[in-house]
């Protein structure tokens, strides 16, 4: 059993286990550090974990040390026995596996002096890269199971409701719908069996918020549960996971049998009469089922179709018994509420948007990753403050925020609050949270099409509006890629788009004329372009590009024709170079190379 | 309870849809996937209508939403006829050559949009099929795949081993998109064949072998005594009152 | 492949859960896990075991892109098409392994080798582009880069000679 707490002479070395770190081969990392620790002959005591998701995907594998409070960057295998010889062994930093602040130029020794990790605020994501997610004594070593503890003993059902009314939680999953309502009126309607749903089907693409939660601390889901299922007396819980999130399958799994063995799930739970147990069930690779009448029917066992929503499912749910349905996001934070009180977790936010946000921070920006912060944090501050600003130095033109339900926001909404309602004023929506940042070179034209794409994939096909809407949206988009179209198309969209919002049978379908809609609000002139002059500015929609190399600035170097993937520029050494036109695939690459901007786009 | 729908003050049941309460009181709500056998499903959204409680007031669909005590409905508002009129023109491209789609189009004075035709094909996913085959047949055919690919079906879109060939889906199909091949012999339907059966009493093909068998093992009548067409059925139905009556 | 299916092995996958029409998606993903797809017969035995119409058990299988009713190749490439790999160039990806294997998403190359599907976000976006090649997650996979991994696996040898 490793200890939370390290004992004077002993190190600890956490080595980040989540699903992007492994990618980039952490998994050896550790392996290899806990092997040669077995042989080494250094004289200090060291216990190694594999933690959960750091978040910040971009520098890793990381692998921080304790207690020196180390953090090292982009650790390779074959890094490992100079850092056990060197820094465990001696206390000795390793210069290049530090962080470089771009800023200062400096190395930097702790994950607590960067930026991306310093103006953070961590609730939801207050256990995940400190602990082993398949150790429940970790998590317990950290408060856990103590919210439990306390609801159970000290607060009666109807008091714990109230406590969640009055921290003013709102669901994190997209809707924003005020958590301790919800819990009331599932309350307010007799029955004999509830039921409590954790959605963890995180679809929005480049979401990726829940799914550090559920695989780094899956507890916080667990005991947020048991915390919900005593507020409303439910008898049975079902976690709905994402079928591509396996990891998070595996890790939930352990964490729910462990629980079950230390007396937390199951009957007569901490000697109280609340008996609960939780089930997992994979999705099956459906977007629409995150809308939860559709994951109800899900796990009813039939196909994703939602229904009109006119009775609630916290009056008629799982197979027709009331039901509360939340977040990942939304229930790791109630342990939190519970333990702190709901004043002291609703004292960071705004008015309407209390507490923090996990959002993913990805796209074109230097520090990808997940960032929790509190509501009210401006886009500027989360882009560039933490995220370092725009990748290779270009312009940064909008960013999408919501995913496939949301909107983009241009750079004149830069210093606009992060917060459920000034989103949805700008056209747009907190949605889960993903933030994808979109620079010049992003054609907002074809980010709707794209968007529209998705859902028509991912759209159930049952009611006309979201069917046929999308299907019409994708032909004109796919047109106006292509340089065809006209001005009657863009009125088609208009209306067709009015039409999705107002008689869609589910939110996806009301919500899926947003991208379009906001593209057509703050970047009409691309559109223009495109149908007009059968140009894309951005430079991206292949029938409208064409990548070629001015002679001037040119300086023969070659560097362009190294990186061509099918080998379409040719050139002598120290003369302008060519692209054959007939060869090149628009990729770009070549311009992210040339350091005398010599590639243009017409 | 009492509900008011375009201005007329009706009294209902409780548990009624708003299409019900309507199509009971003689109030017009066009629909495209009810049928009365098998109540709303909430597909088309044609029968979208404005509703007002004390304190709000949104589009509701009139097939699925349960009446509530005071509520007034407006079966017709200018919106709601745009978005009717949006979602006929959507469906005429799928269905072009279906002359209901076609009286539909002109009906709601619907424009050119110059968007890719369908032709050939006249599905509208009302899914009235889906529904018969589900309470008159023995579920063959179903909706399969999912978003603008939705269509449909049975199962590999092979000859279905349970359909029995009775057609309901093809005769409430209110596009005629569902193929019949039928002569004295035999009915050619989702890819298979069905032998006919001959009524004893007139002579006329009246239905397949495998609709009576399946009649038969359902009610335990012996099968025999299925191989009377309806309109002999009720010819003999009729003598028999008329016989009682004397 | 396709013609070996063992009858008692699909069977014991199915009484690894009570006959309930609830047990209908896990006991496909199970199936999905052990074969790679759903067999024909598969979907007839699921139908028998829980008492649910075939058409049923078609439609989920149809509906949820989790299910192929074809067999993959030996190598699945799942191309990630979420909005961070999208705007960091997948449907270059794409074309390039359309290109060298001559498949497009959702097809299976003639001598079954290998298959491509592009999927919705990965959960890794600040990896993008990504490609998971069966289980193995490749990150940052660039537009030559792919032509590396296909070779890597095994791919035609003039991949990388173009």
């Amino acid at each position: 059993m490793m200890p939370q707490i390290i004992e004077a002479d002993k190190k600890m070395v956490l080595v980040c286990c989540g699903t992007g770190c492994l990618a980039n081969g952490s998994m050896e990392v550790y392996q290899e550090l806990q092997q040669q620790l077995a042989n080494s002959n250094v004289n200090v005591s060291t216990y190694t974990k594999a933690t959960g998701c750091n978040g910040w995907c971009e520098k890793g594998p990381l692998v921080k040390i304790m207690p020196d409070d180390i953090t090292y960057c982009q650790v390779a295998a074959k890094d490992v026995a100079e850092v056990i010889a060197k820094t465990i062994g001696k206390g000795e930093l390793i210069n290049r596996l530090l962080y470089r602040d771009p800023k200062t130029k400096q190395r930097v020794k702790s994950h607590h002096q960067i930026d991306f990790y310093k103006k953070q605020h961590k609730v939801a994501l207050r256990n995940i890269g400190e602990i082993d997610p398949a150790s429940i004594e970790d998590y317990i070593s950290r408060d856990g199971y103590q919210a439990l503890n306390k609801v159970l003993h000290t607060m009666g059902p109807g008091q714990v409701v109230e406590e969640v009314i009055r921290s003013g939680l709102r669901g994190r999953g997209g809707g924003g719908f005020p958590t301790g309502q919800k819990w009331k009126a599932c309350t307010d309607v007799e029955a004999s069996v509830r039921y409590i749903i954790c959605n963890g089907d995180e679809g929005d693409p480049g979401a990726f918020m829940d799914r550090s939660i559920m695989e780094g601390d899956p507890h916080t889901v667990i005991e947020g549960m048991i915390i919900g299922a005593y507020a409303v007396e439910a008898t049975a819980g079902f976690i709905y996971v994402r079928d591509e999130y396996s990891l998070a399958v595996k890790n939930l799994g352990i964490a729910i049998q462990d629980a079950r063995q230390k007396g937390f799930l199951g009957e007569n739970i901490l000697g109280s009469r609340l008996s609960f147990d939780i089930e997992i069930v994979r999705g099956g690779g459906a977007f629409v089922c995150g809308e939860e009448t559709a994951l109800m029917a899900s796990i009813e066992g039939n196909v994703g179709e939602p229904r009109d929503k006119y009775v609630y499912p916290t009056e008629k749910g799982l197979w027709g018994q009331p039901t509360v349905i939340n977040n990942v996001e939304t229930w790791a934070n109630l342990p939190v509420i519970i333990n702190d009180g709901a004043e002291a977790w609703a004292s960071i936010g705004t008015e309407g948007s209390k507490g923090t946000k996990v959002f993913s921070l990805v796209g074109k920006v230097i520090n990808t990753g997940l960032v929790e912060v509190p509501m009210g944090t401006t886009l500027r501050e989360i882009i560039y403050e933490i995220g370092g600003g725009i990748l290779n130095k270009r312009k940064f033109k909008a960013v999408q925020t919501g995913g496939p339900s949301g909107g983009c926001i241009p750079a004149e909404m830069l210093d606009m609050p992060v917060d459920f309602d000034s989103l949805t004023e700008a056209g747009s929506m907190m949605g889960s949270g993903g933030l994808i940042v979109m620079d010049d070179r992003t054609c907002m034209v074809e980010i709707a099409r794209y968007y529209v794409n998705f859902l028509a994939g991912e759209s159930c096909g049952k009611c006309t509006p979201c069917r046929e809407g999308l299907k019409a949206m994708l032909e004109i988009l796919s047109n106006f890629c292509q340089g065809k179209g006209s001005d009657a198309d863009l009125q088609f969209l208009m209306d067709t788009s009015e039409t999705m919002q107002m008689m869609s049978l589910c939110a996806l379908g009301r919500t899926a004329a947003n991208p379009v809609l906001s593209t057509l609000r703050y970047f009409k002139d691309e559109y223009l372009a495109h149908i007009h002059e059968q140009h894309c500015p951005a430079g991206v929609c292949r029938d409208l590009t064409e990548f070629y190399i001015d002679p001037e600035p040119c300086t023969g170097c070659g560097l362009c024709a190294q990186h061509c993937p099918v080998e379409a520029i040719s050139g002598e050494k120290k003369e302008a170079h060519v692209i054959d036109q007939a060869i090149c695939i628009r990729c770009g690459e070549c311009r992210n190379q040339c350091k005398f901007d010599a590639v243009m786009i017409r | 309870m009492k509900i008011m729908i375009d201005q007329q003050v009706l009294e209902v049941n409780p548990g009624v849809t708003i299409l019900e309460a309507a199509r009971q009181h003689g109030i017009h709500i066009p629909t495209l996937c009810y049928h009365e056998a098998f109540g709303g499903q909430g597909m088309c959204r044609m029968c979208m209508v404005e509703v007002r409680t004390s304190h709000s007031r949104k589009v509701v669909a009139a097939c699925t939403y349960p009446v509530q005590s005071g509520i007034e409905v407006q079966t017709s508002t200018p919106e709601i006829e745009k978005g009717r009129r949006t979602i006929v023109a959507l469906l005429y491209r799928n269905a072009p050559d279906s002359g209901f789609m076609q009286k539909l189009y002109t009906d709601y004075d619907c424009l050119e949009n110059g968007l890719a035709v369908n032709n050939g094909e006249r599905c509208i996913l009302c899914r009235l099929c889906v529904r018969a085959c589900e309470e008159i047949g023995s579920s063959a055919i179903s909706a399969v795949l999912r978003g603008t690919e939705k269509r449909i079906g049975t199962p590999f879109d092979e000859a279905s081993a349970v359909c029995i060939g009775c057609a309901a889906c093809a005769n409430i199909c209110p596009t005629e998109a569902i193929a019949v091949e039928q002569t004295d012999q035999d009915r050619t339907i989702w890819n298979r064949t069905f032998t006919m059966v001959q009524c004893r009493s007139c002579g006329r093909s009246f239905a397949t072998r495998e609709q009576l068998d399946y009649i038969s093992q359902k009610t335990g009548l012996a099968g025999l005594d299925l191989e009377v067409c309806d309109l002999c059925r009720k010819k003999k139905l009729a003598a028999k009152i008329e016989q009682f009556a004397r | 492949m396709a013609a070996c299916i063992d009858m008692q092995e699909l069977s014991s996958i199915l009484t690894r859960y009570p006959p309930e029409q609830r047990y209908i998606l896990a006991i496909m993903q199970d199936i999905q896990g052990e074969y790679k797809y759903l067999p024909k017969t598969g979907l007839q035995m699921i139908s028998d075991y829980v008492d649910a119409p075939l058409s049923r058990i078609y439609s989920m299988a149809t509906f949820y892109k989790a299910f192929s009713l074809v067999p993959k190749g030996r190598i699945n490439f799942k191309v990630c098409d979420g909005t961070a790999c999208h705007i960091k160039g997948s449907s270059i990806i794409m074309d390039q392994i359309d290109k060298y294997l001559n498949i497009k998403p959702g097809e299976t190359t003639a001598d079954q080798e290998f298959s491509m599907e592009t999927v919705n976000c990965l959960g890794a976006c600040a990896l993008a582009p990504v490609v998971v090649a069966n289980e193995k997650v490749h990150p940052k996979v660039t537009s030559s880069g792919i032509i590396e991994i296909i070779k890597v696996y095994g791919g035609p040898n003039d991949a990388a000679d173009n």
